[in-house]
């Protein structure tokens, strides 16, 4: 027993009464604690541009979050989602009969486009995932072949188109577009109805997979990256982990 | 002696119980500050909890007008609200560029978008519970409620 019962009643009423207020006022982050584990799949998009500006765009978005969140949206094609693609304009393109195509394919090359301005097509299927490798030298081409055309007409300054073809020789880049989708994503893409691709579905099949990378774009000014691993914040530079 | 210090407990019990109650929800904050001679500088912190009594003050005119405007969002924020309230802090957007930051991210339970630039600093923090409250407030509206009124 305590010597002064008074004291120690009054002690124990202001420690109750400091509990009380601090067990309402963290009240709301009980939860948060609880659910702030570990586990989910994260899409992340970095943009990192050499220009002046230096601009840097990151996005990190849980793949979870996507699938709960696209159902949600239904505006024209997107709706439950699903993307209708009746409608779209591919030019000339029938995208889903390609993708058809290419799951029914065995591992090999299958694509290999050689264009006028150097632009490199190639699309693949190796390891379970399908592979498309754009390298693009034309940038440079379409402003040499300006240049020459304002010669041709006489109107342009040929000073200017020296200081012109200089600055372009700087510039002259090759661009290279990696991408790089497993084909169990393609497949629950396609899984839905034939006009229709399951954007939900492929999301919920890319959380299963391991860190991937899936689109890769380089060229002078820019770097960009889409991969999925499961840190909820970018890799500080450079690759997925 | 004995008799004051007990008014003043109680006094000062029911202060915390009454301030933990009505910051139970989390504070929004907004705080604007403008980089240039006599810019304004706005800091308004204000418990979350007092938003659903402001919102049920509002004519429901003005709300069904409101629904109208965004009901076909309403879902999309009421999903997003709620599950980015399951995920860990995690900053989702941030652009840097040489002039300017812009940041949205979440914080103890509470989405916060940071934007500094050479002119302003805009920092602004809401709670995600405050935004589902709100959203489904104003998705519960009938767009023709108040029109007969």
């Amino acid at each position: 027993m305590s010597r002064n019962p008074g004291k120690a009643f009054r002690n124990t009423s202001l420690i109750a009464g400091v509990v009380a207020a601090a067990t309402l006022l963290l009240a709301p982050f009980a939860g948060y604690a609880q659910s702030a584990s570990g586990g989910d799949r994260w899409l992340h998009v970095r943009v990192v541009s050499t220009d002046a500006d230096g601009e840097t765009v990151s996005v990190n978005v849980p793949l979870e979050l996507a699938e709960k969140v696209l159902p949600a949206i239904n505006k024209k094609e997107l709706h439950d989602g699903k993307v209708t693609i009746d409608h779209f304009d591919g030019d000339g393109v029938d995208f889903r009969a390609v993708l058809e195509a290419v799951r029914n394919a065995k591992d090999g090359e299958f694509v290999t486009v050689t264009g006028k301005n150097q632009e490199d097509v190639r699309v693949a299927k190796k390891d379970g995932f399908l592979l498309v490798h754009v390298t693009d030298n034309s940038g440079h081409m379409g402003h040499r072949h300006h240049a020459a055309e304002k010669d041709a007409d006489g109107k342009g300054d040929k000073d200017a188109d020296k200081h012109a073809d200089a600055k372009d020789a700087k510039k002259d880049t090759v661009s290279h577009v990696e991408v790089k989708i497993p084909m169990s994503v393609v497949d629950a893409m396609l899984g839905s109805g034939k006009n229709e691709l399951d954007i939900v579905a492929g999301l919920h099949m890319l959380a299963k997979q391991g860190d991937t990378e899936l689109v890769s774009v380089k060229d002078e000014d820019n770097t960009v990256r889409i991969w999925v691993d499961s840190k909820n914040a970018p890799a500080p530079e450079g690759g997925t982990r | 002696m004995i008799m004051l210090a007990k008014i003043g407990l109680g006094i000062v019990g029911t202060l915390a119980v009454a301030g933990a109650y009505t910051f139970r929800d989390g504070v929004m904050r907004v705080d604007v500050d403008e980089h240039h001679a006599g810019g304004d500088h706005v800091h308004l912190w204000f418990p979350a909890a007092a938003v659903p009594m402001v919102m049920s003050a509002v004519p429901d005119r003005e709300l069904a007008k409101m629904s109208r405007q965004a009901r076909e969002y309403m879902p999309l924020a009421r999903a997003v609200a709620h599950e980015l309230g399951q995920l860990p802090d995690t900053t989702f957007v941030e652009v840097q560029d040489r002039n300017e930051h812009v940041r949205i991210s979440t914080h103890y339970g509470a989405i916060q978008i940071d934007v500094t630039d050479p002119d302003e600093d805009v920092h602004v923090l809401c709670p995600l519970a405050t935004i589902e409250d709100i959203t489904q407030q104003i998705a519960e509206v009938r767009p023709d409620e108040g029109d007969n009124r």
